[in-house]
């Protein structure tokens, strides 16, 4: 069975990508935020419940460059840069961007 | 071995160029006799019905071109029942043979594939 | 490792500019680029028309010089650029349209050449949607 790192970039608030996709995530996928869907990591938000609820430890990661832009704080993902990006398309076995 | 691909078609078919745009790639990796799904997500499940009548805005009916799937090769078509069911259309006629999963069965599905772009 | 990277926005749109980092990187960090595809909005991404105002980034030139740079096999739809105005000289010709704004190193292409990119590539990835 292969792993699978879904991508979003769009905001979470209004849209139903993030929540579809954490329907589709499986037990060894992961998700990297970028562009306006680091908006999901505000504290006190739906998205950002809906994030801890998936319990995705390890799994979770937003684009620094995009945290830095927004002054978000990192706390329930792990931080990557573009090399980091093109590592964890590595280390899953496909890559699904939510366009 | 060729790798297989999953496309998910997410748009609504009046919604802009999403739809048909998703389908031409589902068609032209067909005419090639690749390994393909289609899978229909959130309003892309607009698709799938059959009492459109797209003339009213002077567009094509997406239809007949998704009929042509299977005519493609293209035979493994899925739907999300519960894009379906929160859209009202757990009912409905559909205009596709599509095989309707939940979401545990499209975890499964996703896993299957070798490559996946969702549009 | 070789990738396939498909580009659905144009120039203008964070993702855009996200893509030509990420590709930037795939070479930086040894890896290889099988193909770049410009597809829906993504043809927009290779006009030559494009001016960018002076204090901002030229997205559109940035992605002709790194094509250029390292001689990348950078395809655009065919069918996608007729539909939204983006023309060769050869289908400006053709359609006898005013005029041809999608220069070089950018090839007109089917949507073969995006299945083909996948099918020998290690990894596909899509940037847009915005």
């Amino acid at each position: 069975m292969s792993t699978t790192l879904h991508v979003i970039a769009h905001s979470p608030f209004g849209d139903e990508r993030l929540s579809s996709c954490l329907r589709l995530l499986g037990a060894d996928d992961s998700l990297l935020l970028c562009g306006e869907a680091v908006q999901a990591l505000r504290s006190g938000t739906a998205p950002q419940a809906q994030l801890r609820d998936a319990r995705l430890q390890g799994r979770l990661f937003a684009l620094s460059e995009d945290l830095e832009a927004r002054d978000l704080a990192d706390t329930l993902a792990e931080r990557v840069d573009y090399p980091g990006f093109v590592d964890l398309t590595l280390r899953h076995d496909k890559v699904n961007t939510w366009l | 071995m060729s790798h297989s691909l999953l496309i998910i078609s997410r748009q609504a078919p009046g919604s802009g160029l999403g739809a048909r745009e998703a389908l031409d790639i589902a068609l032209a990796g067909g005419a090639f006799d690749l390994p393909l799904g289609m899978l229909f997500l959130d309003d892309g499940v607009f698709q799938l019905l059959d009492r459109q009548r797209p003339a009213h805005l002077e567009q094509k009916r997406l239809a007949a071109n998704l009929q042509a799937l299977p005519l493609f090769g293209v035979e493994q078509l899925y739907a999300c029942a519960a894009s379906l069911a929160s859209r009202g259309l757990a009912d409905e006629t559909l205009a596709l043979p599509v095989e309707t999963l939940d979401d545990a069965g499209l975890r499964a599905l996703l896993a299957r594939f070798d490559q996946v772009m969702t549009l | 490792m070789r990738f396939a990277i498909a580009v659905f926005s144009p120039a203008h749109a964070p993702s855009s500019r996200r893509a030509l980092r990420f590709a930037e990187a795939i070479l930086a960090g040894g890896h290889q680029i099988e193909r770049l595809f410009f597809y829906q909005d993504g043809v927009h991404s290779a006009s030559g028309n494009i001016v960018a105002p002076q204090d901002e980034c030229d997205i559109a030139a940035q992605w002709r010089q790194f094509i250029t740079e390292h001689q990348l096999d950078a395809v655009v739809c065919i069918a996608a650029a007729l539909r939204r105005g983006v023309l060769d000289a050869s289908e400006a010709s053709r359609y006898q349209r005013e005029a041809a704004n999608l220069p070089a190193p950018w090839v007109l292409s089917g949507l073969g050449q995006l299945h083909e990119a996948a099918q020998s590539a290690d990894r596909l990835v899509c940037f847009g949607g915005d």
